[in-house]
């Protein structure tokens, strides 16, 4: 019977994605397993989630407010959580694989000595938790338990289906002390991308670039496509080293790791090290001229034909589609 | 300055894995072992500090087998300006969780006053992101994750983080944790000559009883590993006449896949 709590993750009030897709996931574990849901939410001003938060699947949810939430800071935020695990001894703590979640989760199961199990896909109770998860850039994938009292499971974006099949969840704000002074890196200054940006690792639709391009001049092509579909822009390390595009975009090994309702790559040849970061999107699009590159073999649908050609056509068809 | 930097050796980004199904444990023997590519990343950024400050000192430092690691440690790290090593060889760590790993790297770097310590933002064989940080913690040290850029002074560091769709600026004092990401810098390659002076460089090799602590237990284990599931045969689209495999493709993302 394990209690579950869902770390709820904002940012300038904005709450994750990634924090309802667990949340609906929790539900669905103690549906089963017996057990409650309990929303963790930690804000800085009038950001009320309860009704959200219950409509996901939460029974509860704890909300902290306080002006030290406005921006994430990684001792504050983890003196909030860790006193709310040692006050509340959840089975299960879930924290999204976020840019945040990613330095939030380490640090406080080192602070409490408890299991860490990053990148989850699967959760499932069999006397205790089973994570699965995707290792060696998805080449294989392990099944963890573990024997700690808590266990904090980072959870992949997009790994599981968001649901409003939950009802009404009971507010129950806390109130965690803060040290302030224990506070040391801090953030000065943001500089969030141009509006209307998706990111890559969030995004349900991405569509890459490779060397099949040509040169830099053609990445707009790629990222008009992108557009088209709503999606993020993503690139193979080859344009990457090339210098046309910034390696924000890189998908693969040492790049981003995507999973995506559907990927599309064009003009790439799908080497392992790239397939290693996006092969686990649900569908998969490749255009390449060569019939034979592997990209095809990990494929859903596949155009072997010039990019040139496709991509500006594929623009418009997509366009006219989603209206 | 003294800056550690933490290295670990991981199977060639190459390796096919190539399950038929599961399996309790992975069969190592023949994959081919190299730096994890990140973890050049920081052993490129400690050596760049040293020398741009004209002083200080850089220390690898590796949870593995000594006889394993060696090579890695003379070739990727002492041959391309890090000063020495030192590698936690316990058998009680092999397979360790990231925890356990943390704990005894805290336990080696306890043993100096490093001003930095910088870390690869992630090993690309159990793909964790944890060690870093963890030991950051185990430190009680601040950490600044996913840098992309940075600038160190005598007593305070100014790094640029990646997030989602941004950038956040980000201010340290020292002693500060760094995991080092891609686009930092360009790893330099080894020279012949320095490979050759780098097996005169200082190697230390301890376990968990030399650094005073009990080889630390994992809370986790890997009960199995599986392939990945399958994917289906992939649907070729003729591309004759591209407006109109376009047009197909793009009805069949909506109506067949329902992905858009
Ligand atoms: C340690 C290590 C880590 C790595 N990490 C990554 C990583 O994270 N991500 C990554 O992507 N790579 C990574 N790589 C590199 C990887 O091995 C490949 O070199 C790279 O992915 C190739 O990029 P590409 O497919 O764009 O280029 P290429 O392999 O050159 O492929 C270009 C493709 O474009 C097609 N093409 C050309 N012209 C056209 C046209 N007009 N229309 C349609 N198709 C066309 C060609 O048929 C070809 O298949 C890594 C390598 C190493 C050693
Ligand atoms: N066995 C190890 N020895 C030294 N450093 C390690 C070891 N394992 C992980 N690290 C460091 O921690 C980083 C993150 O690893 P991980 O948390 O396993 O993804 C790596 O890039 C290394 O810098």
């Amino acid at each position: 019977m394990p209690n579950i709590a869902v770390f709820i993750e904002q940012r300038a009030g904005q709450i994750k994605k990634v924090a309802w897709q667990m949340t609906t996931a929790a539900r669905q574990l103690v549906d089963a397993e017996g057990g409650e849901v309990w929303g963790v939410h930690l804000h800085a001003s009038d950001c009320d989630v309860t009704s959200e938060a219950g409509k996901h699947g939460a029974h509860k949810i704890f909300t902290a407010e306080a002006p030290q939430f406005a921006r994430y800071d990684s001792e504050l935020w983890t003196q909030a959580l860790a006193a709310f695990i040692q006050e509340h001894q959840p089975d299960i703590v879930l924290v999204g694989s976020t840019a945040l979640g990613k330095d939030l989760a380490p640090r406080l199961a080192a602070r409490l000595d408890c299991a860490c199990i990053s990148d989850a896909v699967g959760l499932t109770w069999q006397d205790g938790v089973v994570v699965k998860r995707p290792v060696f850039a998805g080449k294989c994938f392990a099944e963890v338990t573990s024997t700690a009292a808590t266990t904090i499971v980072g959870i992949r974006p997009n790994a599981f289906a968001q649901e409003e099949t939950g009802g009404e969840a009971e507010a129950a704000p806390f109130g965690p002390t803060l040290d302030d002074g224990a506070a040391r890196a801090r953030v000065t200054a943001e500089e969030t991308a141009a509006a209307g940006k998706v990111s890559l690792t969030e995004a349900e639709v991405v569509v890459s670039g490779g060397r099949g391009i040509k040169g830099p001049e053609n990445y707009p092509m790629i990222e008009k496509l992108a557009e088209a579909f709503g999606a993020a822009a993503g690139a193979s390390r080859a344009i990457v080293d090339a210098g046309w595009v910034d390696y924000s975009h890189q998908v693969g090994q040492t790049g981003k790791t995507v999973a995506p309702n559907l990927y599309v790559a064009c003009g790439i040849s799908g080497a392992i090290q790239h397939l290693a970061g996006m092969s686990s999107s649900k569908c998969i699009v490749a255009i390449n001229k060569d019939e034979n590159a592997p990209i095809f073999k990990v494929a859903d649908y596949g155009i072997a034909g010039d990019l040139f050609e496709i991509v500006p056509a594929l623009t418009e068809a997509i366009a006219e589609v989603r209206g | 300055m003294k800056i550690a930097v933490c290295v670990k050796q991981v199977p060639d980004s190459e390796t096919r894995i190539g399950l038929a199904g599961p399996v309790p444990e992975l069969d190592r023997s023949s994959f081919t072992m190299i730096i994890n590519p990140y973890d050049q990343f920081a052993v490129e950024e400690a050596v760049k500090i040293k020398e741009a400050l004209g002083e200080g000192e850089v220390t690898a430092v590796t949870v593995g087998p000594e006889a394993g690691v060696r090579e890695m440690l003379k070739k990727d790290c002492l041959a391309v300006g890090c000063d020495k090593a030192v590698v936690v060889d316990d058998a009680a760590l092999e397979g360790a969780e990231p925890l356990a790993i943390a704990k005894a790297l805290a336990a080696a770097l306890k043993r100096e006053s490093y001003d930095l310590i910088l870390f690869g933002i992630k090993a690309i064989d159990d793909d964790a992101s944890q060690v870093g940080v963890m030991t950051a913690e185990l430190l009680g040290l601040p950490h600044v994750g996913y840098i992309g850029a940075l600038d160190v002074a005598a007593d305070k560091l100014t790094a640029r983080r990646e997030i989602e769709g941004g950038v956040e600026v980000v201010e340290s004092p020292l002693p500060c944790v760094l995991t080092c990401g891609k686009g930092l810098n360009e790893p330099r390659l080894p020279s012949l000559p320095n490979i050759m002076k780098a097996g005169m460089k200082p190697v230390e090799v301890v376990d968990c009883a030399a650094l005073g602590i009990d080889a630390p237990s994992s809370h986790t284990t890997v009960k199995q590993y599986s392939p990945p599931p399958p994917r289906g045969e992939v649907t070729m689209i003729p591309a004759d006449d591209p407006a109109a495999a376009a047009r197909e493709l793009a009805q069949k993302l909506r109506d067949e896949a329902k992905v858009i």
